[in-house]
């Protein structure tokens, strides 16, 4: 396995910039991008919440086409620019020699196309992994129908195949605005747009056009999503609340949608920053737990870089994609530099035509939206809301720390036990309450209940968010099929040599 | 924590350590666990929760006979949900030199006296649907199952406790006070306590701590690697033991399974030691899709690596030191989640009376009483450079 100079993952705003940068200074660059992802995983809701809202007529062929055009512009720029691009590939793993893990003969990433997986070891890597959709559950918020704002976004600007016909948005933040504003250019019904906070907190011009084209918007308000009888979204039930964050009795309305597009925040996809033992820091103005990085978007770990969201999100960022593409030709700079290709006086020349300015407009911590966000759905939906859709854990399963349902346990020593009777012995930890309650061990790998689990925890352990600790993250970071996952060209060696129990790993990794 | 006393302290809050701190509190002894990091957050919480009648370790055999008693009703006893399933355990063979090795154990098996039974691929399918058309044959012990590790762990974590037990996790051994040949009390991170007899089941801090105490106690940690793949309809209730892996379906669905290759390490005293995956795991899928074809196309939701420990002759140790006379050395060589429970009862015995009722002969660190200081060295078991 030879080395590839550099490796881009991720060919969004960023990581395309990144690669034309250094291809252009002559760097052999390999820019990866796991669009467009088969539908068996946007079923999964990997690598974004799609909420099963993508047409019938997807099919992988088709996407592989309508990504190269609608892409053409940038891609067509790294392409002419030497950079290779492989599109429809995702990276599933990160791996480098750590203390007690030293047998691997180069750090390296784990590829696949869906159809099988191979290794391929770097000598720099720049994550460019973008964000997900942040999840916060509200009563109904497992039925079909109820997705995230990268979900829509991707399925209308990738794929074009968002099956909604009426959307109400959660979140009068950029993201939501501008969510909202992209479905009634795609031909939707934007039915309302709805916020917890007493404002709409994007910008008010946007609000403005929104309104004229029909779109209600809704501030202090909460909702509950409607079984329509035949297990699909039908209606969305609104309620106003007050200072508190409690329902108000009267103002229920209720609005006919087939869709909820919760557009609240995202969260930078660390999973691969995570994997490599990137310093991470909590910064909740920037999404939560994002990679420590310099001025050049170098990370804790060497020859790592990170550009674009996975750096840290801002709502700004929604509207100013220069950011985004300037951290991006940053790192591609830093990374040819670093493998040589420019000198240091080449790389600041470069650098001093970027001007970034990234500061967050937020004039609140992001958290405090989120937590308002959990407080008030919690308050109209209870805790019977899902914490986790996958494993069917509900908010209160989280707070009593009870064993699954499918177990049929109970015993009057359980009834005695709760996470308050934990936190006794133990400060907070998500890994330990997963294991308990299995919330974040689904196929959707944790992305819809991670960041409210957190949150919940924080709340009932009263300590601050930024001090609970991530839920760590494992390889695969996408849920592979283990005859995709598997190396279909171990040698013959390996297979001779796969001792029955105890015998090196050396010999097997080689 | 102002200085305290107690009769006995455990040191490790793995499976172990709260096993047998759960039988001495049960026995009425004040009892102290002292765990560096959290209950279960080692080997003993995510291994691959085999539990069986070991053929092919003759010295394990009481062990895991009275272990297999206890599983029975140990759900009950603690009052916690271990989700064990006494269905049995197989070995599958996939190769003739396999096949070999199977009727080697059946051998010892009848010699002693343990229930298993040949069986041929047809009997397999029965018991495994869509296990691979490769088996050639399997060998099935009838008291043998599975629990769920981390469950299990904190079951007898919160049943040491409402047996008066007293749980100090995030609290670190750093020394011990020695006179006239018996600890007096082990010192912490927390402060000092005075206690009759200390039990060390620290797995691979084990040895670092018999250090302290000039107690040699031979064993190695390693990295080993296991995954899991997303939820599947019940497909077997078996633990199962083939083509270079083990494993079991959860009670969830999902299929865990490990094994094969491992990476000498080294590990602190106080500090969480890195456990990372490696690309390894994509070996153990390929194992585990080709034993069991039908689920090929199951996807993997995650992998992780545990550290354990492991005796020159890959067994374990339970056994009183000479000197001092009332430290209990505890380690298992990475079969400590099966016989746990016997475990515990074991170490109960030794603190209360001085001998255990179950045979332990073969578990003595005397056996190891001429070993070379640089045994590590010597069988290569030390970590790459």
């Amino acid at each position: 396995m030879e080395a590839t100079p550099l490796v881009v993952v991720g060919a969004g705003v960023s990581g395309t910039a990144a690669a034309i940068e250094a291809a252009r200074v002559g760097v052999q660059v390999t820019l990866v991008d796991e669009n467009p992802v088969p539908t068996s995983l946007m079923g999964l809701e990997i690598p974004q919440f799609f909420g099963r809202r993508f047409t019938d007529t997807l099919s992988n062929e088709v996407l592989t086409t309508q990504e190269s055009a609608r892409h053409k512009e940038s891609l067509a720029e790294a392409e002419a620019a030497g950079v290779d691009i492989q599109l429809g590939t995702c990276v599933w793993g990160a791996f480098r020699n750590s203390e007690n893990s030293r047998v691997l003969n180069g750090p390296q990433i784990g590829l696949s196309d869906y159809q099988r997986s191979w290794m391929m070891k770097y000598e720099r890597l720049i994550v460019a992994t973008g964000a997900r959709d942040l999840s916060i559950g509200f009563g109904g918020w497992e039925l079909p129908g109820v997705m995230g704002a990268n979900g829509a976004h991707s399925l209308m600007n990738r794929y074009d195949a968002l099956s909604s016909k009426r959307i109400v948005v959660l979140g009068s933040g950029n993201l939501g605005l501008n969510t909202a504003m992209l479905a009634l250019d795609s031909g939707k019904d934007v039915t309302a747009v709805v916020d917890v906070s007493p404002a709409v907190q994007g910008d008010p011009a946007l609000a403005m056009v929104l309104n004229d084209r029909g779109a209600e918007l809704y501030t202090s308000h909460t909702v509950c999503a409607m079984n329509g009888g035949d297990g699909e979204l039908n209606s969305v039930n609104l309620v106003a609340i007050d200072d508190n964050s409690q329902p108000i009795a009267g103002t229920e309305k209720i609005i006919t949608a087939d869709t909820v597009c919760l557009a609240i925040g995202l969260v930078p996809n660390i999973e691969l920053i995570s994997l490599l033992g990137c310093e991470l820091a909590f910064e909740s103005d920037r999404g939560g737990h994002v990679p420590n990085h310099d001025d050049w978007m170098r990370t804790s770990v060497e020859n790592v870089f990170v550009a674009g969201d996975v750096a840290g999100f801002h709502d700004a960022m929604i509207l100013r994609p220069e950011i985004a593409r300037d951290q991006g030709r940053l790192a591609g700079i830093a990374a040819a530099a670093s493998l040589g290709a420019i000198d240091d006086a080449e790389a600041n020349a470069r650098r001093s035509e970027i001007q970034i300015n990234d500061e967050t407009t937020s004039p609140i911590p992001e958290h405090n939206i989120w937590e308002n966000w959990l407080k008030a759905t919690g308050n109209t939906g209870g805790l019977d809301v899902l914490a986790c859709p996958c494993e069917e854990v509900t908010r209160a399963d989280v707070l009593d720390l009870q064993p699954p349902r499918y177990l049929g346990w109970e015993s009057e020593p359980m009834s005695r036990r709760n996470l308050q009777t934990q936190l006794k012995d133990n400060p907070v930890n998500p890994n330990q309450i997963k294991r308990l309650t299995r919330a974040g061990t689904g196929v959707c790998q944790g992305r819809r209940c991670r960041e409210q689990v957190a949150m919940l925890l924080s709340e009932a352990s009263d300590i601050d968010i930024s001090e609970v600790p991530l839920m760590t993250y494992r390889a695969p970071v996408r849920p592979l099929p283990l005859n995709v996952m598997w190396p279909d060209d171990e040698p013959q060696q390996v297979r001779d040599e796969w001792p029955k129990w105890f015998s090196p790993t050396s010999r097997v990794l080689g | 924590m102002p200085k305290e006393s107690a009769d006995v302290v455990v040191i490790g809050g793995g499976v172990s350590g709260l096993s047998s701190a759960f039988f001495l509190a049960k026995a009425g002894k004040d009892v102290v666990v002292v765990e560096k990091g959290t209950v279960g957050s080692e080997a003993s919480g995510r291994n691959g929760g085999m539990i069986s009648e070991r053929t092919d370790e003759p010295a394990l055999i009481p062990l895991a006979v009275e272990s297999l008693k206890l599983w029975a009703t140990l759900d009950d006893e603690l009052g916690y949900p271990t989700e064990f399933i006494h269905q049995g355990r197989i070995q599958i063979a996939v190769s003739e030199e396999e096949m070999g090795d199977l009727y080697a154990e059946r051998d010892e098996a009848l010699r002693q006296a343990i229930s298993v039974e040949l069986l041929d691929p047809s009997q397999i399918q029965d018991l495994i649907p869509g296990i691979s058309e490769r088996t050639l044959g399997g060998l099935f012990f009838a008291n043998g199952g599975h629990a769920n590790p981390q469950r299990s762990v904190q079951a007898f974590a919160w049943a040491f406790q409402d047996s008066g037990g007293r749980l100090y996790q995030n609290t670190a051994v750093t020394g011990f006070e020695v006179l006239n040949d018996k600890i007096t009390s082990v010192e912490t991170t927390a402060g000092r306590i005075a206690t009759e007899f200390v039990v060390a089941a620290a797995g691979p801090q084990t040895a670092l701590l018999a250090d302290m105490v000039s107690v040699q106690v031979p064993v190695a940690p390693a990295r080993v690697e296991i995954l899991a793949t997303a939820p599947v309809p019940p497909m077997f209730d078996i633990a199962l033991v083939g083509n270079g892996l083990y494993g079991r379906q959860a009670a969830r669905g999902n299929l865990l399974f490990g094994g094969g290759a491992h990476e000498w390490t080294d590990v602190d005293l106080t500090a969480e030691p890195n456990k990372p995956n490696t690309p390894l795991i994509r070996n153990i899928a390929r194992r585990l899709a080709e034993m069991l074809p039908g689920v090929a196309d199951v996807p993997v939701l995650r992998s992780w690596a545990g550290i354990v420990e492991q005796a020159p002759d890959y067994m374990p140790i339970i056994d009183v030191a000479k000197s001092p006379g009332n430290y209990v050395v505890v380690t298992a060589s990475a079969h400590g989640f099966g016989i746990s429970p016997a475990t515990g009862k074991v170490v109960s015995e030794l603190v209360l009376c001085g001998e255990s009722s179950i045979d332990i002969s073969g578990l003595g660190l005397d056996r190891f009483a001429d070993i070379a200081p640089d045994w590590r060295e010597e069988l290569g078991w030390v970590p790459a450079p």
